[in-house]
């Protein structure tokens, strides 16, 4: 852990993989895979009483990635991802599209600070930008023409930032990353 | 290690925020031209039949185990039911003539009169097969499509009542805006005096409304609207709500009528799309 940290604060890029990267890196056959798999899974038959509470596990995995493999999953993945979202929603194409682009530029941003918190405290983090995200679609479609809004959906960016520690603990089983007890008992 | 996973030696991409912007310009402007003209609805097409078979396969094992469940029902059950549906039957074959008679007297009643014979109707039966999980608008989808003859804008109705309308087709399935979303609205008739007015959805479950009623409407609690015919969508005669209460202005200088949907609306799994027959 120290290695990475010098690394990284002295503010040059590693020439070789270190750490975690060097252990298993991520191949864009896994990213392609796991965004696949989550995005199926948001379409399955869920009751439609609880549709608003449902996660956006595609989200979820992005921003996984976006963490873990910034240069195979950015904003041209976000981007892609969103659309395929609002073509099978029947949304106006875009939608999502913008929203995931916001919500990877922010992680991209902040990947760095989140790598020295305990998976807790990212979900904290990214608590906020999973709401931002469900606000960003809900006004977006309030300002392009739709007249009624369900605000009830935003409950959704909670559901999503709640699963953040349990999503990360299956996807790093699932990609072979190295376990980080030391991170999740905050040593 | 792939190339891909390593960071460059010299960086000769442009910078994340030009990305971003550029990928923020690009979503708007897909936005606008989406909103504003129908130019999408092939990419919209294209992507719902690539989805639409794996959604399928998606949802077969849930379909398999709900009928795995009806496998095992009681023998007594199915006699009762069959019972209940053979009386069921016997009576509605006697409404059926009843239905004819009146059909075959319309008719010529129609050619005393000299007016054109009403069309026709030719039923589309159709199963919803899904929710979708939009924040906007009420929808379903029913999986009847253009394959099948569907066309957008024609009714879709329950055996009780008015549901909604076919708002868009794909190949194989097809997307029905419910008549509780707040932008659809049915031209319909008081059943007891034949007033004509307008019933919208007002964004809620279970209930519509008649936005702009006249103070001194005679329309009372317990009335039930059928439709009129008039819009040249929906067929006339159709059920569609009944009135609850009667809302008396108070800002404004119209009053309002709840009323509650006869159809059930996006609760039963069976529905049917009404088809204008083809004459031959």
């Amino acid at each position: 852990m120290n290695g990475i940290g010098k690394s990284m604060s002295n503010g040059s890029k590693p020439l070789i993989p270190q750490g975690e990267e060097l252990a298993r890196p991520p191949t864009r056959l896994m990213v392609l895979i796991s965004l696949v798999a989550a995005f199926m899974l948001t379409l399955l038959p869920w009751p439609k009483a609880a549709l608003w509470l449902v996660p956006d596990l595609g989200l979820l995995v992005l921003v996984y990635w976006n963490i873990h493999a910034p240069r195979l999953a950015a904003l041209g993945v976000a981007f892609a991802l969103g659309l395929a979202m609002d073509a099978t929603h029947g949304l106006l194409l875009g939608l999502h599209a913008l929203s995931y682009c916001v919500v990877t530029f922010l992680v991209l941003m902040l990947r760095r600070r989140l790598a020295f918190f305990t998976l807790k405290g990212q979900a904290a983090h990214l608590a906020p930008l999973f709401l931002l995200q469900e606000a960003l679609v809900l006004l977006l479609g309030l300002a392009y023409g739709h007249s009624q809004v369900d605000w009830r959906y935003l409950a959704a960016g909670i559901v999503t930032a709640a699963l953040w520690v349990p999503a990360c603990l299956v996807l790093d089983r699932l990609t072979g990353r190295p376990a980080r007890l030391d991170r999740v008992t905050g040593g | 290690m792939s190339p891909a996973t390593q960071a460059p030696l010299f960086v000769r991409e442009m910078g994340l925020t030009t990305r971003f912007g550029l990928y923020l310009l690009v979503c708007l402007i897909l936005m606008a031209v989406d909103s504003r003209y129908s130019a999408m609805s092939v990419v919209r097409t294209g992507i719902n039949a690539v989805v639409h078979p794996a959604q399928q396969v998606l949802v077969w094992p849930f379909e398999f185990l709900a009928d795995a469940g009806g496998f095992f029902t009681v023998h007594n059950d199915l006699v009762r039911e069959r019972d209940r549906l053979l009386q069921e039957r016997g009576q509605l074959r006697a409404r059926l003539q009843e239905y004819q008679a009146l059909k075959s007297e319309n008719e010529r009643l129609h050619t005393l009169a000299g007016l054109p014979p009403a069309p026709g109707l030719h039923r589309v039966q159709a199963e919803i097969i899904r929710a979708d999980q939009d924040p906007f608008t009420r929808k379903v989808i029913v999986n009847r499509g253009s394959l099948h003859g569907v066309v957008a804008g024609r009714p879709v109705i329950d055996e009780l009542g008015l549901i909604g309308q076919v708002t868009q087709v794909f190949p194989a399935s097809s997307e029905v805006t419910l008549l509780t979303d707040h932008n659809q609205s049915a031209p319909v008739q008081a059943m007891r005096n034949g007033m004509r007015i307008l019933v919208s959805g007002m964004g809620s479950d279970s209930l519509l409304e008649v936005r702009y009623l006249d103070l001194h409407a005679d329309l009372k609690p317990g009335d039930i609207l059928l439709t009129s015919g008039l819009d040249g969508i929906y067929p006339a005669g159709i059920p569609v709500a009944r009135v609850l209460q009667i809302e008396l202005p108070r800002h404004n200088p119209f009053a309002r009528a709840i009323c509650q949907p006869l159809g059930g609306v996006g609760q039963h799994r069976h529905v049917v799309i009404l088809m204008p027959e083809k004459r031959a």
